[in-house]
Parts: structure tokens; C-alpha cells; sequence
């Protein structure tokens, strides 16, 4: 599903933010990044989300290219992949429902398409019945929800979460990863950007570490 | 590579492949072409719908725009239509430009109006009038001052004319005609006061490239006004627009909202111009019908006729468009997700 081979990334201003990375990931897997605040974990989902390209080396995504990916071809590699962010990025101007029907809407699907799978992925997080509410009636925990409803609701290949449970208290964070983890045993690759180590080593999955830009590690966590 | 907790599904070979076991349910067929055009329209009724949505979110702001955008269409539009009143008010343009055709001596009455009738039967000529050597020689008696030393000549030293009047006011084509018609039977000399109608083009001319220059500079002060609202229309949508992409919205998805935008706004400018345009000409027109009866004229301004102000509309609302489009390529880089 996704491979580095020798990815480096490094920026205008002389700072390095992956030093020649290496590493596969397979399908349906779920692994966790860690490491300090820059580490290069959000680059590593940067880079995966064609948000940024390597300087170096090669980073295929289920075979595709990312170091020579076109810009026309970049939304069409992201509708099939789910990201949940630490600050949610949800539309606050937006019903709850219309923020999950937003991947569906960009891609094309019909209006009872829409309603049916946005209704599943609500059901998925828990949240049926706020599908009316604007998210900033919503407590954190059920925005982060709803962010990771509306990641896996177009049912991606491969989804990616950068600190998904930064702002939240331990019970709330494990209810999440709960989530993760069903998402998960459906088939969905998961990649999950975090520095809670001791949530990391409840889950018991493989564990990429960080340090400075280096692989330092690649294990389960203990 | 972990191997120790390896999830048991079958692995979604290729980015885009739905996996085996959904996330959610539901089928995960391709959408047919039928559904992709239900969708295509019903986005772009979504991005009118809600481009209306937030110009009447902001009443006073949008009502300014488009009355700003008004005033630069109607300016030009306004000089144009006054342009051509003023024409009318003159007389026609073509009677200044008119060809004197001085016959022979020997044509008589009987001549003089079959050649007036043979020439007013020409393709590019608006109208012919006969005047015999009698006429001729009344309008002069009336309008020199000289009736009585002429009563005293032997005879009328005056010919009949043939005034003919051209449908186009052009030069060369002016020439071409005066040729054709000199050599027409009994016609002695034809005239044509070049001179007078190289000044008529040359102030038509100045008029047409003033109103043109004007255009060209108030046009380009429109894109930068639309363009500027646009900009701040994206700005405020700058989160927004960094989600949608990161969901796989195009260049093409985001930028749909801001073309309906601009041209509804310049729709709106349209409808403001042309009203500011009738009710204008109509003030004026009090005033120009005053002064036109203090010299015995019943002339009277025109109206916006509708050809001109569906051209106006359809015009503001591509200026709006074009704006728009330019505003958002020109920010759609700076857009990307951060």
C-alpha cells in the first residue's frame, strides 16, 4: 500500500524534515508514527497526502508515484484517502450532515447515495442523531467524530489521522481508537500520527518511530 | 513490517479500490454516466443557490458592488445612446455627406425625374430629390438677396440638380458612388463636399474612439472591482477551500461558487445600469425637450431600446464571469491545504 524508499524531505531554509526513509506499509494494516514535535510525523502525512513531494528518494502509494504525481492528478489520489486532523477542519458553517456529505458531494454521487452512506458513517461514530446540529454545538470528542465520519465515508483505501486524540481526555481517546480499529478490521489501512505513547501501547499494533527525521524504530509497541 | 496483529481482510490492491469489508455500508459501484450529469447539475445549483445565499447575507455590501459596477457600465452605454440622439438631433448624419448632381443645360423636367427615379433605385442610395432649374433659381432668389438683379438675367443661368443622399457615410465609398453617378446621362458635375465629409468621419471617428477608450478603461476598472470582491470572497473562505481540497475537490469543484458569484453580481449591475440609464435619460429628457421647443423642434430623447439593454445586461454578467475567473487563478495557488 505505501512504500518509502530513501524519501527525503527537505526545505528551502536548510531544515530537514526526513532524512532518507524507508519503509513499507501493507494493505489493511494499522500502524501508528510517533516521535517528538518535529519528529517528522505531520511531514511523513504531508508528504502522503500530496500536500508537499520529497526532495529525494521514491514514495509510491499502492503503486502510484508521489515524487512525479501531477497537480491534476493530486484530487483524484485524495478522494481515496480519509484524513482525520488533530483540529478536526470541519466547516463550522455547516450542518453536521452537510460536512460529511462534502467527499460524497465532490464525488458525484446521487442525493440518496449521499444520505444513505452519510447516515452509515454517522451510525459508525456514533452521532445518528446530531446530523442537524452545526459542529460548534458539538462537544470535542463528537467533532472529532464527525471529522473521522466524514474520512471514511467515501471508503477509503488508506486512512490517515494526525494526533486524532491530541485535545482529548483519556476515556474519550480510547473510545476514538475504538473506532479506528473497527474502521480498521473492515479492511481500511490505518496511519496514525501520534505522540500518546501510552494509548499507542494499549492498541498493541506496529509502530514506526521517529527522531528528528529518522526511522529510529519499527515494531509493536510494548 | 509488524506482522504480530496483521488484519485478516484482503488487501485493497490499488488506491481508490473500495475495500473488501466496507467502512460503511452500501454498494460501492462506479456512479454510471446518468447520475455523474445529476450530480454535475445538481452541483452547480448548489454553488448558484448558495452563491444567492451569501450576496443576500451581506445586503448592503452586495448592493454597493453591483451599484459601483452600475455606474462604470452606464457610462459608456449612457454616452453611446446620447451619442446617437445627438445624431438625430443634427439630422441625419447622411444629408451632410449628400452628392449634388448639376445636369446639362437641355435636361428638362421630364429628365430630371426619370434620373432621380433611376437613382433612387440604387442600392446605396437612401433617397434622391429633383430640384428644376425653376426651383433652383426661386431658392436663390430668396436666399441671395439678389431677386431683383436676377429677374433682369436673359435667362436662368441655374441647371437642375439631382440631390442624392448615401446610406453610408464612408469616404471611398462616397467617391465610388459620386463616380458612377457622374457619368450618368445629362449630368454635367457631380459634387461632393469632401472636405465637409472627411470633418463629419473625423468627429464621428473621435466620438466612436472616445467612447471606445472610455469603455476599454471603465471595463478594466470593473474586473478590478469584481476581481477585489472575489478576492475577499475567497478569503473568507480560505478554510473552506483548504478542506475541500484536501477531500479532492478540483480547481475546477472550488472555483464553480465564485464564478456564479461574479456573475450574479454582475447580473445585479446589469439590472442597476439599465435602470440607472432609463430613469437618466428620462430626466434628461424634460430638460431637452424645453430647450428643442425654443427652437421649434419636437425632438425628444429615446429610451434605452431593449436590444441595447439585454446587451448591457448579457455583457455585465460576462465582465462579472470573466472577473471572477480571473480573481480565483489567480489566488487558486495560494490555496493549497496547509
Amino acid at each position: 500500500m505505501i512504500r518509502f524508499e530513501q524519501v527525503a524531505k527537505r526545505y528551502p531554509n536548510g531544515h530537514v524534515g526526513l532524512h532518507e526513509l524507508s519503509f513499507r506499509v501493507r494493505p489493511g494494516e494499522f500502524l501508528f508514527v510517533t516521535g517528538h514535535s518535529g519528529a517528522g510525523k505531520s511531514t511523513l502525512l504531508r508528504l502522503l497526502l500530496a500536500m508537499e513531494r520529497p526532495t529525494s528518494g521514491k514514495l509510491l502509494l499502492a503503486g502510484q508515484d508521489l515524487s512525479t504525481i501531477t497537480n491534476a492528478q493530486i484530487p483524484f489520489l485524495r478522494r481515496q484517502i480519509g484524513v482525520v486532523f488533530q483540529n478536526h477542519q470541519l466547516l463550522f458553517d455547516r450542518t453536521v450532515y452537510d460536512n460529511v456529505a462534502l467527499p460524497l458531494q465532490i464525488l458525484g454521487l446521487s442525493k440518496p447515495e449521499i444520505a444513505k452512506r452519510v447516515g452509515a458513517a454517522l451510525e459508525r461514530v456514533s452521532l445518528s442523531d446530531k446530523a442537524a446540529q452545526a459542529p460548534g454545538d458539538l462537544s470535542t470528542g463528537q467533532q472529532q467524530r464527525v471529522g473521522i465520519a466524514r474520512a471514511i465515508v467515501h471508503r477509503p483505501a488508506l486512512l490517515l489521522a494526525d494526533e486524532p486524540t491530541g485535545n482529548l481526555d483519556p476515556r474519550l481517546a480510547a473510545e476514538i481508537m475504538g473506532v479506528f480499529e473497527d474502521i480498521n478490521q473492515l479492511g481500511t489501512t490505518v496511519l496514525i500520527a501520534s505522540h500518546d505513547l501510552a494509548l499507542i501501547a494499549r492498541m498493541r499494533q506496529r509502530m514506526l518511530t521517529l527522531q528528528r527525521g529518522r526511522l529510529i524504530g519499527d515494531g509493536e509497541a510494548a | 513490517m509488524s506482522a504480530s496483529k496483521m488484519p485478516t481482510p484482503q488487501p485493497a490492491e490499488r488506491v481508490g479500490a473500495a475495500p473488501r469489508n466496507k467502512v460503511v455500508d452500501g454498494p460501492a459501484d462506479e456512479p454510471d454516466f446518468r447520475t455523474l450529469l445529476n450530480a454535475w447539475l445538481e452541483s452547480h445549483r448548489a454553488s448558484l443557490v448558495d452563491s444567492l445565499r451569501r450576496l443576500a447575507r451581506q445586503p448592503i455590501g452586495s448592493f454597493f458592488t453591483c451599484l459601483v459596477m452600475a455606474v462604470a457600465l452606464s457610462l459608456p452605454m449612457g454616452l453611446s445612446l446620447l451619442l446617437d440622439n445627438v445624431e438625430k438631433l443634427g439630422g441625419s448624419w447622411q444629408r451632410a455627406a449628400q452628392i449634388s448632381l448639376f445636369l446639362d443645360m437641355s435636361a428638362g423636367e421630364r429628365d430630371g425625374q426619370a434620373l432621380r427615379e433611376q437613382i433612387a433605385a440604387m442600392d446605396d442610395v437612401s433617397d434622391a430629390e429633383w430640384i428644376s432649374r425653376e426651383q433652383a433659381l426661386e431658392e436663390f432668389q430668396q436666399l441671395s438677396g439678389l431677386g431683383q438683379a436676377l429677374k433682369e438675367l436673359p435667362e436662368n443661368p441655374l441647371p437642375g440638380v439631382v440631390l442624392v443622399t448615401p446610406k453610408e457615410v464612408d469616404k471611398a465609398k462616397l467617391e465610388a458612388l459620386r463616380q458612377r453617378l457622374a457619368e450618368l446621362p445629362k449630368v454635367e458635375q457631380a459634387q461632393l463636399d469632401l472636405v465637409w465629409v472627411e470633418r463629419l468621419t473625423a468627429i464621428l471617428k473621435l466620438g466612436d474612439r472616445f467612447v471606445f477608450g472610455l469603455s476599454l478603461l471603465l471595463i478594466l476598472a470593473l474586473l478590478l472591482v469584481i476581481g477585489n470582491t472575489i478576492r475577499l470572497h475567497i478569503e473568507n473562505r480560505r478554510a473552506e477551500i483548504e478542506v475541500i481540497k484536501l477531500v479532492g475537490g478540483t480547481d475546477g469543484y472550488v472555483r464553480r461558487p465564485f464564478l456564479y458569484m461574479g456573475a450574479l453580481y454582475g447580473f445585479g449591475a446589469g439590472i442597476f445600469a439599465w435602470l440607472l440609464l432609463a430613469f437618466g435619460l428620462d430626466w434628461l429628457n424634460d430638460a431637452v425637450v424645453r430647450l428643442a421647443g425654443l427652437y421649434g423642434s419636437d425632438f425628444a430623447l429615446g429610451g434605452v431600446p431593449s436590444s441595447d439593454g439585454f446587451s448591457l445586461l448579457l455583457g455585465a454578467v460576462l465582465l462579472g464571469y470573466i472577473g471572477a475567473w480571473l480573481a480565483v487563478a489567480r489566488h487558486l495557488n495560494e490555496l493549497a491545504p496547509r
